[in-house]
């Protein structure tokens, strides 16, 4: 790849920016300066790991570990999903997980194999970045769709119940809630289909440009991966409220999480 | 469908939270019959109401619709031959008029047909506009939701009527006529009101501390 290397004292060059930044905020007495340094260190010394550990990987490109890798990411990931909906992982955790790894796997391969072709669908640099891509997306769609279908159902509790008594199955009953929950979940993603190209360059468009490859080769690796997301979350959010709303409510319909 | 179901509570106990609400309630109400649930708040009128619609669990003890019991195998069967109007009439908020279709796309309510005559007819009994067909629920004033619930009632025509609160956003005149169509409706009908027009011959009232 023909990229020119930034040396260390080019990222010196851009740190020695940052001491005006620091100047002024101790004029504005902008309490900013502490968090700064701690974030910038942070950031070096995590994407020096990350770095070298994807390094490794790419050296070896071994498919098994590279699964590795994406399985550990996987358990991250849900583990980080249950978390930040507040869901019992007792109850809840294994439908989540296979919410989110089922159409995640199925994804990566019509990926990397039927649409791009390669030889090894495990093949790092395009299974590596290719999968986080569509995992983190497919969380932030779960994590979206179960926060706003669980909530409602428990802010609007009574309605619900007069759904019920109306004669509504549970699922009749719950429909409403599910469809709101899937245009929470893939409204971010049609917005950023709207505007992308125009607002923003997308970040692994201007990677790839970054990186040697010619515009008209990433926008197709753009369009595609957007494609990807659209439906990986989409997917993923509705196994994530079917298969949790099995164990998530009890023998009467009622809520019970 | 029959016209009217017979309600049987059988030695019922909750607890809610702290409060125990019953210990060994019994209460039978006879198909046809008219029952006012007469007791201070916070002793489980609505609770009644509620566990036998499965949305409370009592902790022990059984309701009974004619000889059916309420298990997870009969409560769907259940909650369809009962037409319940909550307090607040918590219907979703939506256009009046695609509610209605809405309700009548339920399965177990394929059985009747939507049809706009129905409607204003069920409206006029209720001195109802049909110019609410157009609003959405939640611009209705307290009174126009229960008189819109008990249409819902009037056309879905089950045998059980479970009425809470119905009455108090209605003028005098309505209020009477409301509770002369229910008189002399041949359905059972379970009454939760502070309402003085409910006390009547024909409607036996359940007391308890």
């Amino acid at each position: 790849m023909g990229t020119t290397q930034i040396t260390y004292m080019g990222l010196f060059l851009l740190l020695i920016l940052i001491i005006p930044l620091m100047l002024m905020n101790k004029q504005l007495k902008l309490s900013l300066n502490k968090r700064m340094v701690y974030v910038i260190i942070r950031m070096f010394i995590q994407l020096t790991l990350v770095g070298l550990f994807l390094q490794f990987l790419f050296e070896r490109n071994d498919p098994l570990l590279n699964c590795a890798y994406l399985t550990v990411m996987i358990v991250v990931a849900g583990f980080s999903a249950l978390k930040s909906t507040g869901l019992s992982f007792s109850k809840v955790g294994i439908p989540i997980m296979a919410a989110f790894i089922i159409p995640n796997i199925v994804m990566i391969f019509y990926f990397n194999k039927i649409v791009i072709n390669l030889a090894s669908p495990f093949d790092a640099r395009y299974f590596i970045p290719i999968g986080g891509m569509l995992m983190g997306n497919s969380l932030s769609g779960i994590i979206v769709g179960l926060n706003r279908f669980y909530d409602a159902i428990r802010n609007d509790q009574k309605t619900y119940f007069y759904t019920l008594a109306l004669g509504a199955t549970r699922s009749e009953a719950l429909l409403p809630y599910v469809k709101n929950a899937l245009i929470a979940s893939i409204s971010p993603t049609l917005a950023s289909l709207e505007t992308i190209g125009l607002v923003h360059l997308p970040g692994m468009m201007t990677g790839q440009i970054l990186g040697g490859s010619f515009p008209i080769v990433a926008i197709r690796y753009q369009m595609a991966i957007m494609l990807a997301i659209l439906v990986i979350r989409y997917a993923s959010t509705l196994l994530a409220i079917y298969f949790t709303s099995i164990r998530a409510f009890n023998e009467f319909d009622v809520l019970d999480l | 469908m029959m016209l009217s179901k017979a309600i049987r509570y059988s030695n019922i106990h909750l607890k809610l939270g702290q409060k125990q609400i019953f210990s060994g309630f019994n209460l039978t109400i006879n198909a046809g019959e008219k029952i006012l649930l007469n007791a201070p708040s916070g002793s489980g009128k609505s609770s009644l109401v509620r566990l036998l619609l499965g949305f409370q669990k009592p902790d022990s003890g059984e309701i009974f619709l004619d000889d059916k019991a309420l298990e997870k195998n009969t409560r769907h069967s259940i909650r369809s031959q009962c037409c319940y109007v909550s307090q607040d009439v918590d219907l979703p908020e939506q256009n009046v008029w695609s509610l209605l279709e809405h309700i009548f796309s339920f399965k177990v309510n394929h059985e009747h047909d939507l049809n706009k005559e129905d409607v204003i007819t069920s409206f006029n009994a209720l001195n109802l506009e049909t110019e609410i067909l157009e609003k959405n629920v939640k611009d209705l004033s307290g009174g126009e939701r229960q008189r819109l619930g008990l249409s819902i009632c009037f056309l879905l025509d089950r045998p059980v009527w479970l009425l809470d609160e119905v009455t108090s956003g209605l003028d005098p005149a309505l209020k009477e006529s409301v509770r002369n169509i229910i008189i002399n409706s041949p359905k059972t009908v379970i009454i939760i009101s502070h309402d003085e027009i409910w006390d009547h011959e024909n409607i036996r009232k359940v007391r308890w501390d």
